[in-house]
């Protein structure tokens, strides 16, 4: 089991998934954008272009404009996921001391490792229960209820108990992990050394939640998930910029035509003395 | 056959008919193999399909956002689902989870039944883009029912209306199937009109050549919408301008958009170009009509198949220019009554004639009132990518798709004295409005943008 989740598979999940990644996008790339199909009002700069899509993609503007209530769950379960995934990238590497390297802030590693810790239980917290949220919704909102597909409640379920299982380890020391430990074994991996002799490895926690995480990027290339790019794919083809061309009827004078009073009959041009 | 299992369905063309638009109908027992094939051929090559195939993540947003959903709450007309019908089949054959997961995924099988689903809920789509507009990624579901229809036309599945107005077409070139001597008389019987009623003398060239602009209008506006022709006519002659109409062009329109993108929208395409260049004309100047002035604006670059020598604008866009430089005497007081404006989904979500029409409007009534929402949030009314069918069980669906429209008409209070006038410039709006105002007794007459801009022009 540790020499299979812990040694094996994360070679093979790191290649299926960027391999899997890339057939995806290369599928896209093939087709063409045939036609201009940009939305109007249109964008008229690139500048405004990187506004448009920047607003969809971090602040989430259109769910905002027409769907406030799931403006909130889903952009609040996004950032914490993103201040997740972050966390787990730069928690490990820094080992919770990341704040402390800010010049200019007097931060101590201490207090670093326990705003680290904090953050990490904060947005682990509220990550599990936006997704309990949007489950909650795609089960009770009728017109939510008649899009979703099984595999759309499945993925917020396998999401929950994956997380679920993260907060399990943050919030009770005695199942948890050191960040050192992680790292260690990280850097091992990378430098493909042995790691099973690792004590990380005896933590059915940490194992469970690492097979689950492992099976999610394996899975990712072929789900919904991949509306990370997909968002990026689409806006591409519908903002996009577009210039009018310029309005202007050749060769007319209006001033002159009305001084000449075209259109008004001769009688009653005559009578004006026109 | 206006139901097939309960779906309703819009009345086909026949086989005969099929053929003169060039289609040969596919029998039923090879259907299904035969639209897998075109299907597989059609997603290898654009990617605004592709990608609303593969990026939906199901949130549900666009449903309360279609108005189709919104008038007949049928769960197939939320646009999701709607792509669902199409997505379902390209799942299933043409991506890996869905050959693996099936129906976990919402992958299922081709079938017969399938291609009729489409048939019903892909012609109930009015192609407004507005789940688009909504869609937190963009996902423009009329790219989708563009090309269920393409499929179902190469099938031989088409609409009796679409087919009939393709033909006429093919044969005169414009949608009513009225001829030169038609169009000459009829233009003839408007310079009349107008003289009688606002006094004025205009004149109506036809393949006047060297004319430094040729007009196209709607060919509707030579019968249902004359004002709006009138109106046109006024403007050119007011500002002087060296215009005509050429009688091989005398639409607007064009349904190869709306069902056959590959050849009859091309066909018209190279008709209209093929005209302004006999005539040596200057620039093409384009009438009242929403989806014809999108497949003009945005698909002649990429259908012309030469360099394409002639600007294009809408008449607004040249009405607006116009106003704002202060060159048109116009009195607001000749359009008295209340007026709100329903904008065309064509022209507000893909060609930007959102604020040009605004200027126009304000400039020629005295009382405008904005309905909501408005501009390119505005919602279709119901008619929108021709699906004008009139046998009984259409009709009915017409109600309920413009329902929405009805209670925003109605919020707006313009109708409350019976006088109220809903500016809709756009001849299928138009088509669909006149008798669903009337459905949904809203006390208010449907009129075009030109036709109020005509009536304001101070001509002394
Ligand atoms: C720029 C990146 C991303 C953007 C703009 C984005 C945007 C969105 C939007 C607008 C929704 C629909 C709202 C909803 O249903 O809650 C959504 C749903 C979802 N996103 Fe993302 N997303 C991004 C990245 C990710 C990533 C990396 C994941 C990885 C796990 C993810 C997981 C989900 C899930 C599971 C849902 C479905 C929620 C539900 O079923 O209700 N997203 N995303
Ligand atoms: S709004 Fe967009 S992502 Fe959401 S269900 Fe509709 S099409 Fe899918
Ligand atoms: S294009 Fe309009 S009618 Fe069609 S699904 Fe989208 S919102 Fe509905
Ligand atoms: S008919 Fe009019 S409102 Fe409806 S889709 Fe066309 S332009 Fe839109």
């Amino acid at each position: 089991m540790k020499l299979l989740i812990g040694q094996i598979l994360p070679y093979i999940t790191v290649t299926l998934f960027t391999l899997g990644v890339l057939y995806r996008l290369g599928r896209w790339v093939g087709p063409r954008i045939v036609h201009n199909i940009t939305l109007s009002p249109w964008p008229k700069t690139n500048t405004e272009v990187a506004i448009r899509v920047g607003s969809e993609a971090f602040l989430f503007r259109n769910l905002f404009r027409f769907d406030k209530a799931l403006w909130v769950g889903a952009i609040m379960m996004h950032l914490a996921l993103l201040n997740i995934i972050g966390g787990h990238v730069v928690g490990f590497g820094f080992l919770g001391e990341q704040f402390a390297l800010i010049p200019g802030l007097g931060i101590t590693p201490e207090l670093s490792t326990e705003m680290s810790d904090m953050l990490g239980t904060v947005f682990g917290i509220l990550l599990f229960v936006t997704l309990l949220y949007l489950l909650f919704r795609r089960l009770t909102i009728p017109h939510v209820k008649l899009v979703s597909k099984p595999s759309d409640n499945m993925w917020l379920i396998y999401l929950i108990v994956l997380v679920g299982v993260g907060n399990i380890m943050r919030l009770f020391h005695d199942f948890g992990v050191g960040y050192e430990q992680v790292r260690d074994y990280i850097v091992a991996l990378a430098l493909f050394q042995p790691v099973t002799h690792m004590e990380l490895l005896s933590n059915g926690f940490f194992l469970t939640h690492y097979l689950l995480v492992q099976i999610l990027l394996i899975v990712f290339p072929y789900s919904k998930l991949m509306h990370l790019f997909g968002m990026f794919a689409e806006r591409w083809i519908v903002n996009r910029v577009y210039k009018d061309p310029a309005p202007g009827i050749p060769n007319i004078d209006v001033a002159a035509a009305r001084k000449a009073g075209i259109g008004i009959p001769s009688d009653d041009a005559a009578e004006e003395g026109v | 056959m206006p139901e097939y299992k309960g779906m309703v369905q819009p009345l086909r063309a026949t086989p005969d008919e099929m053929r003169k638009i060039f289609a040969e109908p596919v029998p039923d027992e090879q259907k299904p193999e035969k639209a897998l094939e075109y299907l597989d051929e059609i997603r290898k090559k654009f990617r605004s399909f592709v990608v609303a195939m593969e990026s939906c993540v199901k949130c549900g947003q666009c449903a309360e956002n279609c108005h189709t959903y919104l008038g007949t709450r049928d769960p197939n007309n939320i646009p999701a689902n709607r792509a669902e019908l199409i997505r379902k089949i390209y799942r299933r054959y043409f991506t890996l989870e869905g050959r693996w997961f099936g129906k976990l995924v919402g992958a299922e099988d081709i079938s017969l039944d399938v291609i009729e689903s489409w048939y019903s809920y892909f012609y109930q789509c009015s192609q407004c883009r507005r789940c688009a507009h909504v869609c937190p990624f963009g996902i423009d579901t009329c790219e989708v029912t563009f090309i269920g229809r393409q499929l179902l036309h190469w099938l031989g599945i088409t609409p009796k209306l679409h087919a009939a107005v393709g033909g006429a077409m093919e044969k005169v070139g414009n949608h009513t199937g009225l001829p030169k001597p038609g169009i000459i008389d009829t233009l003839e019987f408007m310079s009349e009109e107008i003289m009688d009623e606002f006094g004025v003398e205009v004149e109506f060239p036809v393949d006047k050549p060297d004319s430094d602009i040729i007009y196209i209008p709607s060919s509707a506006d030579f019968l249902l919408n004359p004002y709006t022709l009138m109106g046109a006519g006024m403007f050119f002659t007011y500002i002087g301008a060296n215009w005509c109409i050429p009688s091989t062009v005398t639409e607007a329109g064009n349904f190869g958009l709306l069902f056959d993108q590959y050849y009859t929208q091309r066909g018209n395409v190279n008709r209209l170009l093929n005209a302004a260049h006999e005539l040596n004309a200057k620039k093409i100047v384009w009438g009242e009509c929403g989806h014809g002035w999108r497949a003009a604006k945005m698909y002649v670059p990429s259908m012309a198949d030469r360099p394409v020598r002639w600007p294009l604008t809408h008449v607004h866009d040249e009405a607006a220019e116009l106003i704002r430089k202060g060159e048109l005497k116009l009195n607001p007081e000749n359009n008295p009554y209340p007026t709100t404006l329903h904008d065309p989904c064509n022209y507000v979500r893909a060609c930007g004639l959102n604020d040009n029409m605004r200027t126009i409007i304000k400039a020629v009534t005295v009382d405008f009132r904005e309905m909501t929402p408005k501009g390119e949030d505005n919602f279709c009314c119901g008619g929108g990518s021709g699906i004008l069918f009139d046998d009984p069980e259409m009709y009915q669906r017409r109600i309920q798709l413009s329902q929405k429209k009805a209670d925003q008409v109605r919020a707006t209070g313009i109708g409350k004295d019976g006088h109220g006038i809903l500016c809709a410039p756009c001849s299928i709006c138009k088509a669909q409005l006149y008798p669903m105002v009337e459905e949904h007794d809203l006390g208010v007459e449907v009129k075009g943008l030109v036709d109020l801009l005509g009536k304001a022009l101070v001509w002394k």
